[in-house]
């Protein structure tokens, strides 16, 4: 880790104690750790434990739980395509396999020079406006096959 | 300078009114005013305006049809849409009217009226009204309202908690979703009439991660009702917070839900007690559904005999159903209950996308019952629903079509009910492995008939011994693909 991020870390650890009497509220201790750092390394739960007076067991189990909390930095993009039940309607399956065989990964994984990675999540609300393909922070509806090349083209 | 309405809701924008505003905001001589959106989303982007006549909409706008916008020509009536003519609006009376985060537009539509009558009456008068409404939760589990604030009210405590559920984990709903983001004041004025009902001074709004603009709209919205000096209950001040999630779907659980607001794993916990005697720090919490505040003020305002006038006999009110998957028309029905599925689908989902058939319709979410075409006749309430084992649920309404593969499909509901399961108890945390694994042996052609015995016999024990109903319901999706769509399963077993 470098100096920047041990400093960051210190400091939102300081921010997430508890005051006298209260619980340490773990959840939300990972969170802005994910926040400050992009994510949450393994080799820092020893030290989110013992600044919030929890065991590593706690901190881990959390850590574990929780599917939006991430051990590993993600790609320089995260794509992240709905599977509920509203786009596998609408045939959400064709759009997977499109972008499979653009960025040659399958869900869960990295492109090699770090550029994206692809997920999957349940549903985003946006069910009257799918298949839905949310890339970083853009949400995009009605998504076809024929639409993946250049949307990927916008992400560099 | 014309005015144009363009709605700011999330799945709007993502049709194209985002691009619309990018695109006009350089534009002289118009004002975009951006409001809620009114659920057609069939019709999004949509644009409107004020008109001699009224107010007009042109549909599925692209930037080139400004001038057309302009020269007033082409444009529908608002109150002729058939989509939105044939519905009851009451808890989405005003959306794509207002402007989310005016509270004086908010007030002007009848905003308000439901906490100024509640501040008027006694706690023990506010459950009297919710119980004469006969409202049930609209979360999932359908309980009377007002007995969860009764007995959370009678429990003595130094403090109590007032909770919104705003997980909306169900696939394919997102009326929670429009609320929050398009009138999130009347989710906190739901919160602080409950607050007064029970003796709560602090509020949670638990909202899901997947929805970064609802919690944005939200936490302006307290701040400028706290501003308007608002946030108050019994005579202090309503602490009134957003809370953002990280994922699982097991977390819209109300114990597991409590659970992650104290930070910890959101596993569920073994009730009684119920969280309205003891839940957030062991203090007696009313965890509600967004929908159900949502609803809770208009009860105050007009009456909870005006609102149980509606419906049928064990199902008050409107029903607020989200149609989606291959319709023509997806969007947001709001409805008395008592209409049959297939009258709600013909009325509104506007029959299917071109080219495709109806094949089979899911009810209630990723735990609910798929129903073939020969059962769409079923009355939409409580009642019909529980009699053929099925669920309302949060009112999510999916429609498959004729290309959807029955086997895969139970697959996918398996992987889903594998990977969310919490783990806490064994029938669910290995019954929804254990399917997934049949489902896959039969997809790879090397299941026999007894597998499909054997999976109905991993159903019926994860219906009876689970813990919640993730795993009490789980089954349900898989166990009606097989019984209406056998033909496909066994086709590839020997
Ligand atoms: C697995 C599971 C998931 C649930 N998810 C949600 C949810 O996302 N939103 C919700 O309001 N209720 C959800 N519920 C229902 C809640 O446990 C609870 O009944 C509800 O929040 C109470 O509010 P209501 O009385 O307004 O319905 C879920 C229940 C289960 C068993
Ligand atoms: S099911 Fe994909 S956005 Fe709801």
């Amino acid at each position: 880790m470098d100096g920047k991020s041990a400093v960051s870390l210190e400091v939102v650890l300081d921010r997430c104690r508890h005051g006298p009497g209260q619980q340490p509220n773990i959840l939300q201790t990972l969170l802005a750790v994910q926040e400050a750092l992009g994510h949450v390394p393994f080799n820092v739960v020893g030290e989110i434990a013992r600044g919030l007076e929890v065991t590593e067991a706690d901190v881990a189990g959390v850590l574990s739980y929780y599917p939006d909390l991430r051990t590993h930095l993600s790609g320089r993009h995260l794509i992240r395509i709905c599977m509920g039940e509203s786009c596998v309607a609408n045939h959400c399956s064709r759009v997977l396999r499109e972008l499979r065989d653009q960025l040659r990964v399958d869900v869960g994984e990295t492109t090699p020079g770090n550029r994206f990675t692809l997920e999957k999540v349940y549903c985003v609300g946006n069910c009257a406006v799918s298949p839905t393909v949310i890339i970083d922070d853009e949400l995009y509806g009605r998504m076809i096959p024929s639409q993946v090349a250049s949307l990927l083209d916008q992400y560099r | 300078m014309v005015r144009l309405y363009l709605p700011n809701d999330t799945s709007s924008r993502a049709a194209g009114a985002a691009r619309l505003a990018e695109v006009w905001q350089e534009r002289t001589g118009i004002e975009l005013i951006r409001t809620s959106a009114r659920g057609a989303f069939f019709l999004e982007p949509m644009v409107e305006r004020d008109m001699p006549e009224g107010r007009m909409a042109w549909f599925n706008v692209t930037p080139d049809d400004l001038p057309q916008i302009l020269a007033g020509k082409g444009g529908t009536p608002v109150n002729e849409i058939p989509f939105l003519r044939g519905q009851t609006r009451v808890t989405f009376a005003n959306f794509g009217v207002t402007q989310p985060l005016s509270l004086d537009e908010y007030r002007a539509h009848g905003g308000l009226k439901g906490l100024e009558a509640a501040r008027t009456q006694s706690p023990e008068a506010i459950i009297e009204e919710i119980r004469i409404s006969r409202l049930r939760g609209r979360g999932g589990a359908a309980f009377p309202v007002w007995h969860k604030w009764q007995v959370a009210r009678e429990t003595e405590a130094d403090r109590k908690y007032v909770v919104a559920n705003a997980d909306e984990g169900d696939a394919g709903t997102y009326c929670d979703r429009m609320v929050m983001e398009g009138e999130p004041f009347r989710l906190i004025e739901g919160m602080l009439i409950c607050a007064r009902a029970i003796g709560a001074d602090t509020g949670y709004i638990y909202c899901r991660q997947e929805y970064p603009a609802a919690a944005h709209t939200l936490r302006a919205a307290i701040q400028k009702a706290d501003e308007a000096g608002l946030l108050q209950s019994h005579g202090h001040r309503l602490r009134l917070e957003v809370v953002v999630g990280a994922g699982s779907y097991v977390v819209g659980e109300e114990t597991a839900l409590l659970e992650s607001l104290e930070g910890r794993r959101g596993v569920v916990q073994a009730r009684p007690p119920y969280p309205a005697e003891a839940g957030l720090h062991g203090k007696p919490t009313i965890v509600s559904n967004v929908l159900t505040f949502a609803t809770v003020s208009t009860i105050l305002a007009r009456g909870g005999e005006w609102y149980s006038s509606m419906g049928t006999e064990r199902s008050r009110g409107t029903v607020v159903l989200q149609i989606g998957g291959r319709v023509k028309q997806p969007g947001l029905v709001e409805i008395p209950f008592g209409a049959t599925l297939a009258e709600a689908l013909e009325r509104f989902g506007g029959g299917m996308a071109p080219g495709s058939r109806l094949k089979a319709v899911q009810v209630g979410g990723p735990l609910g019952s798929l129903f073939p075409v020969s059962k769409l006749g079923i009355q939409i309430c409580y009642d019909a629903f529980a009699k053929a084992g099925a669920i309302l649920g949060h009112g999510g309404i999916v429609v498959f079509d004729h290309e959807t593969d029955m086997v895969e499909l139970a697959r996918h509901y398996t992987v889903f009910t594998a990977e969310e399961s919490c783990g806490k108890c064994t029938p669910c945390r290995v019954g929804s492995l254990r399917s997934r694994e049949i489902l896959e042996r039969i997809q790879a052609g090397r299941g026999t008939a007894d597998d499909l015995a054997l999976l109905a016999d991993l159903g019926e024990t994860m219906k009876t011994a689970s813990l919640c109903a993730f795993g009490g319901r789980a089954p349900y999706p898989v166990l009606t693909a097989i019984e209406h769509f056998g033909e496909e399963f066994r086709r590839l077993t020997k």
